[in-house]
Order: C-alpha cells, then sequence, then structure tokens
C-alpha cells in the first residue's frame, strides 16, 4: 500500500486547511497518494451530509484515496456502538478513522484502539479554535486521542408561549431550584376531572438529562475521578429528593417511564425539558416558540457536557492519510455545516458564532457561554454498566418502589461490585 | 456366516446423492445452530475480552447468577410473566376459537377472525409503542376515561406492582389470537358426528366440551403451551419498549438481562452462563410438561 511521505502530507494539509479556512476556490495541491480509507462514525442524516461534503473537499486534495463511510445511528445506546468497534478491533476489520463520543472514551482508550494524536495537535494550530478543555477530556493517561467535533450541553429548554399564557416570567441567568420548582408549579395545568393536560416539566429519564441537577448542588454519582461510586453523599440523596417532590408533591412532571417526552413538548403538553442543541431542528420543524436557559441552581451554576471526536486506529495502514481526513472533517467548513444542519454546538468557536447557529434559539450564545462551567458526563471504562445501575434505581426511587436510602445504598453497592470488576479487568 | 454384501453402483450413487442434498442443510444446522451453542457453552465457563486478555473462570458466572440477588429477581419476573402470559394468552384464544367455531354469516365470521388475528401480525415494537400511549400516567388514553368516569387513575407501567400486569395485558392482546387460529383448526377436526349424538342424547354444552371437545383437541392444547411458554420465557423487545425493564427490575426478563450483560457491559462470558441457564429452564419446564402431558392428553 502506498504510503505518503510527511512532506507532502503537510503541503496537501496546509493547502486544504488555507483553502477551508478562507473560503476560497478549491486550488489545493493535489497528492498522488492511492489508498482506501474506512471511516466509521456516528450520527443522522445531518451529520452523513457534513461528512460527505468534507470528504468531496478531501478528496480534492487526495483525488485517489477513495472514502469508505460506514455511519451508526446510536440508536440503541453506546454500549452497542462500543461492542460493534471492539469487534471490527478483534476480528481485524477495523476502520482507519472512528467517529466516536465521550462515553466510549475509556472503554476505547483502556484497550489501546487509538494512536496518541499530542504531536498532530500540537502541529496544526488551527485546533485552537476549540476549547482546550475538549482536549484535556480527550486524552487518557496523557495521550491526546480524540480530535472533538461538536458538543451538546443540556440547557432547559421552554416554551415561550405557554410562560406567556400563564403569565410567567422568562428564566433568567442564575435561577434558584426553588424559583424552578415554583415556575414549574404554575405551568402545569389541570382539567376539571383531575387530568393533567399541561406538565410544568418533565424529570428526566435518562442519565445525561438527570445529572445537572446533581451538578448544581456540588456534587456527583461518581467520585471526582470516576473510579468510585458518589451515591452516598447526602447531597445526592437531596438532589433526589427533590425531584421526587417535583413528580409526587407538587405534581408538576410525570414519573419517569421508558420514553423521553419530546413529542409532548413539541406538542406544548410540557413547558420545559432538559435537553442538549440536537433538540433545535426538530423545534424548528414544529414551529416551537422555544429558548434556553441555564439549569437552575442550588448551590452552583452548573451543567453537563458529552461531546463527538474522531480517533484514528493504532491498525490505520495509511496514519498520515488518516490524519489529513481527520484534519478535514474537522475544519471550520465542516463544523459550520454540521452546526447549521443542527445535532450539535460546532466545537470551533468560530462555528459557533457563525450567524446561522445562534438565529435560534434566541440564547443560543447560551450554549457556548456556559461551556467554562460544564462538566463532563462521567464517562468511566464501565460506563454503560454505571449508567444503567443508576438510571434502574433511579426510576425505581422515582416511581416510589425504593426508598430514596435504600436506592442509594443499593447503587452504591452495585456501582461498587462494578468498579471492583473494572479494576480486575484492567490489572489493578 | 455369510459375507457382507458390497452395496451395487445404484446403492452408491444413491447414497451420495442423498449425502448431497443434506450436506447444504447440515452445513447451514452446524454453523448457525450447533456451533453458536456449543460457543455459548465454552463461553460462560470464561471471562472473555479478547483485548484486555481472557481466562477461565470455572463455574464463577453460573455462582455469580444463582448468588446475586438480582438475577434471581429478574428470573422471577420471568417465570411469573410466563405463567400470566400462557395462561391468558391459551385459555383466550381457546375461548376466542369456541365463540368463532359456530354458524354465523361468512362476512361476519371472517371480520371476527380477521379482528382477532391482526395484532398478530403487526410488529411488536409497533404495537409496544401504541400501548406506551395508552397506559401513560397522566397523558395516557385509559386513564383518561378512568378519570372522566370519576375512577382514580392506575400507574400502569410506573408502578412495580402493575407494570408486569401492564405487560402481561399487552402479550395477550398481542399474541391470543394467533392461539385462537391454531384452535379453531383444531375444533374443526373434532368429528361432527359425535357431537351429533352427544346433542341428541342432550349433553350439556359444557360437557360436551370437557369429555369430547377438549379429549379431542388436547394435543393441540399441549402444543400451544409448549410454544407460548418457549415463547414467553424469551420475552424481550415488548417490555424494552414499554418499561425497559424498569421500576428498577419490576419488569426486566432474563432475554434483558443477557443483552444487557453482553452487549452494554461486556461480561460476555456471564451472558452466556445466563444464556446457558435460560436454556435449561427452558427444557425442564418443557420436559415437565411433556411428563404431566401423559395423564391429560390423548394419544
Amino acid at each position: 500500500m502506498f504510503r505518503i511521505s510527511r512532506r507532502n502530507l503537510l503541503v496537501s494539509s496546509a493547502a486544504l486547511a488555507a483553502g477551508a479556512g478562507l473560503g476560497l476556490g478549491r486550488a489545493v495541491a493535489q497528492s498522488d497518494a492511492t489508498a482506501t480509507l474506512k471511516l466509521q462514525t456516528f450520527g443522522g442524516d445531518a451529520e452523513l451530509a457534513g461528512i460527505n461534503s468534507a470528504i468531496q473537499r478531501f478528496n480534492k486534495a487526495y483525488p485517489n484515496v477513495t472514502v469508505e463511510v460506514s455511519i451508526d445511528p446510536i440508536s440503541t445506546g453506546w454500549g452497542d456502538y462500543v461492542t460493534k468497534v471492539l469487534g471490527q478491533f478483534t476480528s481485524g476489520s477495523a476502520a482507519d478513522v472512528y467517529g466516536t463520543a465521550i462515553e466510549t472514551f475509556q472503554a476505547f482508550s483502556a484497550r489501546g484502539l487509538f494512536l496518541p494524536l499530542n504531536d498532530f495537535v500540537a502541529a496544526n494550530s488551527g485546533f485552537s479554535d476549540f476549547a482546550p478543555s475538549l482536549f484535556e477530556q480527550g486524552s487518557y493517561n496523557g495521550n491526546i486521542n480524540y480530535i472533538p467535533i461538536g458538543w451538546n450541553n443540556i440547557m432547559i429548554n421552554y416554551n415561550r408561549d405557554l410562560f406567556d399564557k400563564a403569565g410567567v416570567a422568562y428564566p433568567a441567568r442564575g435561577w434558584t431550584w426553588e424559583q424552578f420548582r415554583e415556575t414549574a408549579k404554575a405551568l402545569t395545568v389541570k382539567d376539571g376531572s383531575g387530568n393533567v393536560s399541561q406538565f410544568g416539566y418533565e424529570v428526566p429519564n435518562q442519565n445525561f438529562f438527570v445529572l445537572p441537577w446533581f451538578f448544581s448542588n456540588g456534587t456527583n454519582i461518581l467520585s471526582a475521578d470516576w473510579t468510585a461510586s458518589n451515591m452516598l453523599d447526602p447531597k445526592v440523596a437531596e438532589t433526589l429528593q427533590f425531584l421526587y417532590d417535583l413528580i409526587h408533591v407538587d405534581g408538576v412532571s410525570p414519573i419517569p417511564g421508558a420514553e423521553a417526552m419530546d413529542n409532548q413538548f413539541f406538542a406544548g403538553q410540557v413547558a420545559m425539558i432538559n435537553r442538549g442543541q440536537w433538540i433545535v431542528q426538530n423545534a424548528k420543524k414544529n414551529n416551537l416558540n422555544m429558548d434556553i436557559a441555564v439549569p437552575p441552581q442550588k448551590e452552583k451554576e452548573a451543567t453537563i457536557i458529552g461531546f463527538g471526536a474522531y480517533a484514528i486506529a493504532k491498525s490505520a495502514a495509511n496514519a498520515d492519510l488518516a490524519k489529513a481526513l481527520v484534519l478535514e472533517l474537522t475544519s471550520e467548513e465542516t463544523q459550520r455545516e454540521q452546526g447549521e444542519r443542527g445535532g450539535g454546538v460546532p466545537g470551533r468557536k468560530s462555528a459557533a458564532s457563525s450567524e446561522a447557529f445562534l438565529a435560534f434559539p434566541p440564547s443560543a450564545f447560551l450554549y457556548y457561554e456556559t461551556l467554562p462551567f460544564t462538566t463532563p458526563v462521567p464517562s468511566p471504562a464501565n460506563f454503560q454498566e454505571v449508567e444503567k445501575i443508576f438510571i434502574r434505581h433511579y426510576t425505581a426511587m422515582m416511581s416510589g418502589q425504593e426508598t430514596i436510602a435504600d436506592g442509594t445504598k443499593a447503587a452504591d453497592a452495585e456501582l461498587s461490585e462494578s468498579f471492583t470488576r473494572l479494576k480486575q479487568q484492567l490489572g489493578g | 456366516m455369510t459375507a457382507l454384501r458390497k452395496p451395487s453402483d445404484l446403492r452408491r450413487t444413491q447414497a451420495r446423492t442423498g449425502y448431497l442434498f443434506v450436506l447444504p442443510t447440515s452445513v447451514l444446522y452446524l454453523t448457525f445452530v450447533l456451533a453458536p451453542v456449543i460457543l455459548t457453552v465454552i463461553l460462560s465457563f470464561a471471562y472473555y475480552d479478547p483485548m484486555l486478555g481472557s481466562r477461565w473462570v470455572g463455574l464463577e458466572n453460573f455462582q455469580r447468577f444463582f448468588t446475586d440477588r438480582r438475577s434471581l429477581e429478574i428470573l422471577w419476573n420471568t417465570l411469573r410473566f410466563t405463567f400470566f402470559a400462557v395462561t391468558f394468552n391459551v385459555s383466550i384464544g381457546l375461548i376466542l376459537a369456541l365463540a368463532l367455531n359456530r354458524a354465523m354469516p361468512g362476512w361476519l365470521l371472517y371480520f371476527f377472525r380477521l379482528a382477532f388475528f391482526l395484532p398478530v401480525i403487526i410488529a411488536a415494537a409497533f404495537v409496544s409503542i401504541v400501548w406506551s400511549y395508552f397506559f401513560g400516567d397522566d397523558l395516557g388514553v385509559i386513564n383518561y376515561f378512568l378519570r372522566v368516569l370519576g375512577l382514580p387513575a392506575v400507574r400502569w407501567l410506573t408502578d412495580a406492582s402493575t407494570a408486569m400486569t401492564s405487560i402481561v395485558i399487552m402479550d395477550v392482546w398481542k399474541n391470543t389470537g394467533f392461539f385462537m387460529i391454531i384452535f379453531i383448526a383444531a375444533l374443526q377436526g373434532v368429528p361432527k358426528s359425535i357431537m351429533e349424538a352427544a346433542v341428541m342424547d342432550g349433553t350439556p354444552a359444557w360437557r360436551q366440551f370437557f369429555r369430547i371437545t377438549l379429549p379431542y383437541i388436547s394435543p393441540v392444547v399441549f402444543f400451544c403451551i409448549v410454544y407460548a411458554s418457549i415463547g414467553a420465557l424469551q420475552v424481550y423487545e415488548s417490555i424494552v419498549i414499554l418499561t425497559q425493564g424498569g421500576p428498577g427490575d419490576a419488569t426486566r426478563s432474563l432475554s434483558i438481562l443477557i443483552v444487557e450483560q453482553g452487549f452494554g457491559s461486556f461480561q460476555i462470558g456471564y451472558a452466556a452462563a445466563i444464556s446457558v441457564v435460560m436454556t435449561v429452564i427452558i427444557l425442564v419446564i418443557t420436559a415437565i410438561q411433556q411428563a404431566l402431558s401423559r395423564k391429560w392428553v390423548q394419544r
């Protein structure tokens, strides 16, 4: 297989980056490298369209390189994606470039699947457009394994029409749990038979959506280094009690079930829900008069971030070509296109500052403004197991099947067992 | 003693042809049935992770299953679901078949058969989504009408004491039509002459059923019970869509646990051990049903 020289690559990449950065015509130096690159990534139509455009631009510099794309919609969670990727590596059919998300980082890096990209990042000044914290969170044992693409931080998404109808003021920065509670009560509507026709809030049914409540109370379900359970922290129980009371005392939310309530939100049956930027496209399609607010605080303003990234397989036969492809996949042009199509906040600040991106919702600037105080979704190498344990006990506690005291204790015991097993697996 | 006669050329050719005919099926069976079964049994005695290192763990996976309160609760859920789903699917299927196995206008007969059979041919995933809207606590269709009638709402899917019942209700609605069709076919095989003789003798309807009809169709009833049991023990998608096994573990089945452990937690060996336990349970239940059937199934 043909290997391009580092010099050729640098010339081509520089031309490519210059072209992308200046938005000029495609007068880029062409490489005569001939190869096939396999890209395994995730997403939907918006992501695929952006990727295809990036590949077209990549092919202008590398006309003889074929990029085979396989995209996974992640319809059954990250656990299945990890299993799929591990299967590709064990069967010797690994792709060259992988798109993945923070939830999987440690599961892959602990197995040493991807190249360290510290030199690559240092050699490309264009990456300074990304928040440095994204590279820190994409590192494992000091090695940068992941180049960020886009991210999502959870915000309170609210229906402005329902606020107007109820005569309730829109949420302001620094609002508190108690103010949130009163707002949710004012936005809950019941008919004469006691049927709720409109909920003030949806107490979330997913790990990613519910964790900001813990963060804003200065706690987390795992220890700071993600190696142990923190379920016995009294603040965890306090947070769970607050959410339980929203459901069972105030009646402002249904009990979280298997289905998320996005459709009910779009239909005006729920006034506020915790979601990321991915919801914007559907809000537009449904002509929803929506805006976003920073989650309310108990101890501090806080929210959660999850992000996508590209990694290069250690087994990649053409690592330099793979790096050139990643450069294009993370270029400002690609990021702008993907940001405008929806699905997440572009990792590059320049792309997230574009007029098209900031046009909707009215407070879209908050996505980037809150980045300094977002906490990454706790993603240890046993993330899939941790998430399942937490959500199982969380839903049992929210439904009243388990008391909060028993549920936190049981979850703590199971999480501790899981971390013990993980340490054994990793040889710790 | 006579010497063994050498097979003729014709016999040899026929044998070769025979082997060639069964070869594709045998290869497919070995590759897609026998090999995975053997591999699963082997994996059940191992911790398997080709990248972090695999090792033999003996009976550790089985020990973990039988000493874990959670897995035993899930086993109990599965057996409970199987008992109620089989009982109601088969009995309601039989009652519907008896109701439709009588003289009525052809169009009405086909209408009823189609109405009861239609849920069988709709994908479980789709049906489950529709039922999740019916079962919703506050915005659900059933609770809306209960409240309009002044009755208290039921937490169909979010209360541990009612969630399994809700899943059984949906499962029976979805599958009983299948058993109805099987029973209708069986009922049409009961000799009319015997039934007419019983009517002429003035035998009450209930006695006709228990003394003539049921014994005649007992092999079919037995088949339906075994078939429904095997399906119910492997219940998966309807629970995943309706409750994801919750609240807590209230509706989690062994199949869900296998998928979660194998593909969510990468405990391939443990998942294989649960699969082996589940297979043994299915075999034991089928064997018990087979043994009991000697007392009531007409041979």
